[in-house]
Order: C-alpha cells, then sequence, then structure tokens
C-alpha cells in the first residue's frame, strides 16, 4: 500500500517538529533523579490509573513518529474500543485509518467538507492535542513547587496548582518532607479564557482558593461528569476588587466527551472523569489549596522557604502587637478598607480588642501556618493559622488575606474557620 | 455461458481449487443455468436449481458461491452471510467469499468486520485488486466515521453505505477484473486485453459450446468480444452485418444519457434521476419500485451537494439493449465513494432506459 508509505509525510510533518518531544520527555522522565514526574504518569496500580487514556495516545502518537503505522493503528482501535468518546484518539485513529488510502497532509487530516464545516471543532481538537503534547514534553524541574505554595502546613495534605497557558493541572501531595507532585492532568477552561472579573463572562478566575465542597454526583447534571468540587470563589480578593460570579468548579465531562476543549467552559476547570475521580479521592474539602494561574513559575523549596521568611517576621510583628494589648498599634496592621465579613474596621475592633483581652498577658503561638502567595498587579498572602494563646489548648483557625501597600504588609480580611 | 470457456484460462491459485475444477466441468451447464436465471432475474428459480445442484454436491464451491450471490440478490443478507461464511471455513485459501462477505457487512454498516473480511481475502490473496479497492472504500469509511465521532458530527452521512465490488462468480470473471489480478499482476490499465486473450490462449474442451473464434480483429470498444459471444448463448442473434454502425450511433446515444443521469443526480434533479430509470427497472433487493423511489429521493435531496462522476465509461450495445461499465466517484459531504458500477439497458422508442445497476462486475 502505497498511501501508507505516504504517510510518512504526516510523521516528518509532526513528529520531527515537536511529536518526538514527548518521547524525548518520558526518556527523560524514566531516569532516577525525575522519579517524580515519572510517578504521575505511570504509577503502577491495579485500576487503570487517572490519565491513561492520555498516555495511551501519546503512545500511539510515538509510534507514528518511529513509523510502526500498524501498531499504532492496533493500539488507536483498541483505544477507541475502549474510550470511544475520546474525541482526540478518534481523531490520529481515522489519519491511521485515512493514510492506508491516501497520503496525510496534516494531524487530523479530515475530508474537506468537513475540515470546513467543523473548521472550529478540529481547531479545538489540535490545540488539545499541542497541549498535551506540550504539557508532556516540558515537565516541571525536579523537586520544583509552584511559587504561590510559599508554606503549606501539614493540616493541608494535598494542594493542587492550575497552569491555564499549559491547560493542565498539577496535584501535589503535602508530605512531611515536602511538595510532591503525584499526577498531572489535561484540563478546560473558560471558553474566554482566564482573569474572570463578571458574572458571565465565561472565563476562569486566577487566584488562591480553596475546595469548599464536594457535590454528590447523584445530585448533578450529567454535563458535570464524575462530580464536582467547587472553589470558594469569588475569594475575599475577587471580591475586594469587585468580581462577580459564582460556582467555579472543578468537574468532570458529560457522557459523550471524554475531554473537552483546552477553552471551552463557563468558567470551571474540567477534568475527564476518570482524573476527576482520582482527584476526589485524593483530596480533602476545605484544607486542599487550589491556585489558578496563567502560568505557574516553578521554584525551589528553599527559595519558597527564604521568600517566606520577610513575611514571616511582619506576621509575628502583628502577632506581638496583639499580644502586648497595644490596639493602635495591632490596628496599624489592617487596611482603613478592612472588611470581615460584611463589617467594616469599625464594626470588627471591638472583636479585636475582645479578642486582645482573652490573650493579654501572655504570647501566642502561631501554629499549622499556611502562606500562599498571590501576585498579579499587587502583592497579596493568604495566610492560614491556628492562634493558641499560652496556657489554652485550643484557639482559632484564622485565615487573614494581606496586601502589601507602600512597602508595608496590611491585613485586609480576618476571619475565623 | 462465456465463463465456461475461461475456466482452463485462469491461473489457479491452488490445488483445491485444481481439484474442484476438474469435478465442475461436467456440471458447466448447471452453472451457466443458474447463472442465466439470476441474470435473467428469476432468482427463485435460480435458488432452487443451485439447491438441487448442492444435494449431489454440497461442498461444491462454485455453486455455493452462486447461492450466496442470489441470496444476496433476493435481499436475504443474513443467509447470504451464512453461505459466504461457510465457504471461507470450508476454502480458506479462496479470496472471494470474503470479499463478499465483507460487501454484505459494508452493506450492514458494520465496516470493522468488512475491514476485517477483506483484510483476509488479501491475506489469502495479495494482488487480489477488487478487495484492495474494496478495503480501500472501508478504510476511507472507517476514516470518515472515527472524525465524525471525533469532530462529534451527528452521523447522517454514516447512514449511506459505501456501495462495494460485489464478486459475482468463482473463477469467472468478467470485464477482465480478475483476470487481471491473477494473470497479470502488473496489470497494464488496458481492459479488453485479459478478455480477449484467454480466448485465443485456450482452446476450451466444452462439447457444448463451440470455440468462439478470437473475433478479436479490432475491438474498438471494450467490451466488443463480450458482446460478440453472447450471441452464442440462448439469445437468438440479430443480424449481426449491421451492427458496427449502429453500434457506433448507439453507443453514443447510451453514453449521453449515461451523462445526463449523471447530471441530474449531480444536480439533485431528482425527477430527471429517476427519468433515467425505464417502467421495468428492478429495484435493488426486495424494495417495490414505489419505496426505491422515495428511499432516492429522500437520499438525493437530504444531500446539501452531489457530485457524480462518470469514468472509464465503457458501452456494448446490442439491438435495442445495451451495458454500461464505469467508474462511479461519488461525492456529498464528507463522503466520497468510488465504485464500479453496470448499468442494463434497454432502448424504448427513442430512448434509453436503465432496466437493471449494479454495483461491481
Amino acid at each position: 500500500m502505497s498511501p501508507l508509505r505516504n504517510s510518512l509525510l504526516w510523521g516528518a510533518m509532526l513528529c520531527f517538529a515537536s511529536w518526538s518531544g514527548p518521547a524525548q520527555a518520558r526518556k527523560e522522565a524514566a531516569k532516577p533523579s525525575q522519579t517524580r514526574s515519572v510517578s504521575a504518569a505511570t504509577a503502577p496500580t491495579s485500576v487503570p490509573p487517572a490519565g491513561a487514556a492520555e498516555s495511551r495516545l501519546i503512545d500511539i502518537y510515538n509510534l507514528i513518529g518511529r513509523s510502526h503505522h500498524q501498531e499504532a493503528l492496533q493500539k488507536a482501535e483498541r483505544l477507541v474500543d475502549d474510550i470511544p468518546h475520546f474525541q482526540l484518539a478518534q481523531l490520529v485513529y481515522g489519519d491511521l485509518l485515512a493514510a492506508r488510502v491516501r497520503p496525510l497532509a496534516t494531524m487530523g487530516d479530515v475530508p474537506t467538507a468537513m475540515a470546513t464545516s467543523s473548521a472550529a471543532a478540529l481547531q479545538d481538537l489540535r490545540d488539545e492535542s499541542l497541549k498535551r503534547m506540550k504539557a508532556l514534553r516540558e515537565r516541571p524541574p525536579a523537586q520544583a513547587i509552584p511559587s504561590q505554595f510559599l508554606t503549606l502546613s501539614q493540616r493541608s495534605k494535598h494542594a493542587i496548582a492550575v497552569d491555564a497557558s499549559r491547560s493542565r493541572l498539577y496535584l501535589f501531595e503535602n508530605t512531611p518532607t515536602g511538595l510532591k507532585l503525584i499526577a498531572d492532568y489535561y484540563i478546560s477552561i473558560g471558553k474566554a479564557g482566564i482573569s474572570k472579573v463578571a458574572e458571565g463572562d465565561q472565563r476562569t478566575p486566577l487566584g488562591v482558593y480553596y475546595i469548599s465542597s464536594n457535590l454528590d454526583p447523584k445530585s448533578l447534571k450529567d454535563f458535570y461528569g464524575a462530580g464536582a468540587l467547587p472553589l470558594n470563589y469569588p475569594n475575599v480578593l475577587d471580591a475586594k476588587r469587585g468580581n462577580t460570579g459564582s460556582g467555579i468548579w472543578l468537574h468532570g465531562t458529560p457522557p459523550k466527551q471524554f475531554a473537552r476543549a483546552p477553552q471551552a467552559t463557563d468558567g470551571c476547570v474540567v477534568l475527564a472523569n476518570p482524573d476527576l475521580e482520582r482527584i476526589i479521592r485524593t483530596v480533602e474539602v476545605r484544607s486542599t489549596p487550589v491556585v489558578i494561574a496563567q502560568q505557574l513559575q516553578w521554584i525551589t523549596p528553599q527559595a519558597a522557604q527564604s521568600d517566606s521568611k520577610p513575611f514571616e517576621n511582619v506576621l509575628m510583628a502583628w502577632r506581638n502587637a496583639k499580644a502586648s494589648g497595644n490596639l493602635q498599634q495591632t490596628l496599624s496592621y489592617y487596611t482603613p478598607d478592612f472588611n470581615s465579613n460584611g463589617k467594616t474596621l469599625d464594626q470588627w475592633t471591638p472583636r479585636l480588642k475582645a479578642e486582645m483581652s482573652q490573650i493579654v498577658g501572655r504570647s501566642v503561638q502561631i501554629k499549622d501556618l499556611s502562606l500562599l502567595r498571590w501576585n498579579d498587579s499587587a502583592e497579596t498572602m493568604v495566610v492560614t493559622f491556628g492562634e493558641v494563646a499560652d496556657g489554652t489548648r485550643t484557639g482559632w483557625t484564622k485565615r487573614q488575606y494581606w496586601i502589601r501597600q507602600d512597602k508595608q504588609w496590611k491585613i485586609f480580611f480576618e476571619g475565623v474557620i | 455461458m462465456k465463463h465456461v470457456r475461461y475456466y482452463f484460462t485462469q491461473s489457479l491459485r491452488t490445488m483445491t481449487l485444481a481439484a474442484t475444477l476438474v469435478a465442475s466441468i461436467a456440471y458447466a451447464d448447471e452453472y451457466a443455468d443458474v447463472s442465466q436465471l439470476v441474470r435473467a432475474g428469476k432468482l427463485a428459480d435460480a435458488l432452487v436449481k443451485a439447491d438441487q445442484y448442492l444435494v449431489g454436491k454440497p461442498r461444491d464451491p462454485q455453486m455455493r458461491f452462486l447461492k450466496g450471490v442470489i441470496q444476496r440478490d433476493s435481499g436475504k443478507t443474513t443467509e447470504a452471510i451464512t453461505t459466504f461464511t461457510r465457504l471461507t471455513e470450508d476454502f480458506p485459501e479462496l479470496p472471494e467469499p470474503y470479499n463478499n462477505l465483507a460487501v454484505l457487512y459494508a452493506g450492514q454498516s458494520q465496516f470493522d468486520k468488512a475491514r476485517t473480511a477483506l483484510e483476509m481475502a488479501i491475506r489469502t490473496n495479495p494482488s487480489y485488486s477488487t478487495a484492495h479497492e474494496n478495503l480501500g472504500d472501508v478504510y476511507a469509511k472507517l476514516a470518515s466515521q472515527a472524525y465524525s465521532k471525533a469532530l462529534q458530527l451527528d452521523n447522517e452521512n454514516q447512514a449511506v453505505p459505501p456501495k462495494l465490488a460485489l464478486i459475482r462468480e468463482l473463477f469467472t470473471p468478467q470485464g477482465g477484473k480478475l483476470t487481471k489480478a491473477n494473470t497479470a499482476p502488473a496489470a497494464v490499465a488496458a481492459a479488453p486485453a485479459p478478455v480477449t486473450k484467454p480466448l485465443v490462449a485456450a482452446p476450451v474442451p466444452t462439447p457444448a459450446l463451440a470455440p468462439v473464434q478470437p473475433v478479436a480483429t479490432a475491438p474498438a470498444k471494450p467490451a466488443a468480444p463480450v458482446v460478440t459471444a453472447a450471441p452464442v448463448a440462448a439469445t437468438p442473434a440479430p443480424a449481426p452485418a449491421s451492427k458496427p454502425v449502429d453500434t457506433s450511433a448507439a453507443n453514443q446515444e447510451v453514453e449521453s444519457m449515461i451523462k445526463a443521469w449523471a447530471v441530474a443526480w449531480s444536480s439533485k434533479d431528482v425527477k430527471g434521476y429517476l427519468g433515467a430509470y425505464g417502467k421495468e427497472f428492478d429495484p435493488p433487493g426486495s424494495q417495490s419500485r414505489g419505496a426505491w423511489e422515495a428511499d432516492r429521493r429522500t437520499k438525493i435531496t437530504s444531500k446539501s451537494k452531489i457530485d457524480v462522476k462518470i469514468e472509464n465509461l465503457a458501452v456494448s450495445v446490442n439491438g435495442d439493449k445495451a451495458v454500461a461499465r464505469f467508474r462511479q466517484d461519488y461525492r456529498a459531504g464528507a463522503l466520497a465513494v468510488s465504485s464500479r458500477k453496470t448499468l442494463e439497458l434497454a432502448k424504448k422508442g427513442e430512448r434509453w432506459h436503465i432496466v437493471k445497476e449494479t454495483v461491481g462486475g
């Protein structure tokens, strides 16, 4: 079959340009020094691992890259058999079949009429394919963590970071020795992209959030797939900025779609159902932070530690002021537009006084501190800790939002959680 | 009848075939009779005759094959599938039953099964061109299905299965297709050559039929030898003297008629399209004429755009009857099907009408 030979063109066009990438990434990932990312993709488990569909797809791409078309076709056939609604798999399966009768000019070489009538859908699939390959090719540096996770207390067993530019969600386990990347998944974001500001703008918000609940899939429409983990959007910073909207969730895909296009949602972060199920099984509600960034910056844990030091000093100074009983000095740590669940600073000051009177004369321990840094047009910090006065066994778990104004860190929200 | 003469001229593929063949000679008449009945549209009679024969020779591949074709033509798809499946089990070295199985599966939109069957056909005979072409159509269809699923298109276009070429008779190629595959691997495109060659090559010891002279004096039209052979069969031959002149004029009439038919189809002119079919046209399967027309109308009007191209048109005229063979490239939306087609035509008054439409052959 000579068309098959011609289909090398397809291989040549794509594989050498970009498709050999994943193969390279995998090779590197196989080295012991990078075991972290290996465990993400290939951790052997009895159940089919999340992300398995993607690794099977990439395997097929790699076979095409090495011109093993027959094997690629067989594997593609099995993949579409197992997951018929995995559109990218259908696309590569179609290509491999079409390659038997005609040369392929491009990836997703659908007949012209179909390409014209479904141009947008085809472009979406090509984008998805590129995003998946790019994310697998360009791995986070070994041991590195997203720059937002300055300090994460052991109260948070897991953490999630979303890189919108890569259509990727990274799942971390917070071990006693630090954050370990345990998996990463292809995700879809808002149709209109990122930086949500208003209800209905079909954008995915950027910022630091927490998973606020776990919705029973039985209570959800099919559209949401295997389940939903709502985020606390709009958070205090969003509210301060007047951003509106609600119902930003991590959720699954509808029965007819294994995965959705990179930009397809009304603002939610959407994962394939097996991937979402793994996340739901893994993470804890309320204590799992979810950072959504346009592009994640990866830093070493040492850098995170040294970055958090100056802020920790400010936080200790606030604590000392509060424990000293000096109201004016303590109030100087709060912004004029401070807000605590609807109360202005004036309305909230009696509460602060009451707290201070309870602890006066005793030193206060800050326990289980988490510092989540969020820098955009402003430098902010989402701070969570247990505030326990000496001599008492329990205290409050507090969350504060700090902002850096005129080189001074100030609190613009404080509440008990 | 004419096929009988070709038996010995085929390069035989296996010993099994050769063995069958020896046994077959005596029964050549029965094959011919059954084929004759099929061509005359007397499918029920043909089936009875085939069954009678098979009582005595239940394993006979040729008659079983004919039976499968008859069942398929009668719309008995399930039975036809059984017949061809058994043939593949008993004679796994024969590619034709696999090919026809694939045609039947494709007709049921079971393209994966069609693909498997065709891949088997090619495995048994790697140079089997019909199976290659059919497999190409099936791959294209499967690709189109996968693409539709990838793009989440509705399955509108999947309702139209590609028309694959059915092999009508074992070891008795018409139009030289099989001959080409079997005897001339690097075959030249010349269609008529294989047809005439065997006639010259082998004097056939068939008692009933006089060996036809190599009339290959100047076969201007590809199908000419076939037509000249026809009178040898039971058909009372019309005076052959005036034929060459009439033929070329009539050929042109038929050619332009077929082109008009394709144009009407392409322009979705349902009236013009259906008007090309004569009263005596026999709709495929067990459909009534009304049902067939309604089906055609829906199929044609539901397409946004249709493009039908005719290639390698070969017309042979015999009095007021004609046979046109050509390659039909059909395109509608994402669907593109290329198949061989045979139209049988009859002349009523000044006009030619289609009386039979078959794919392949």
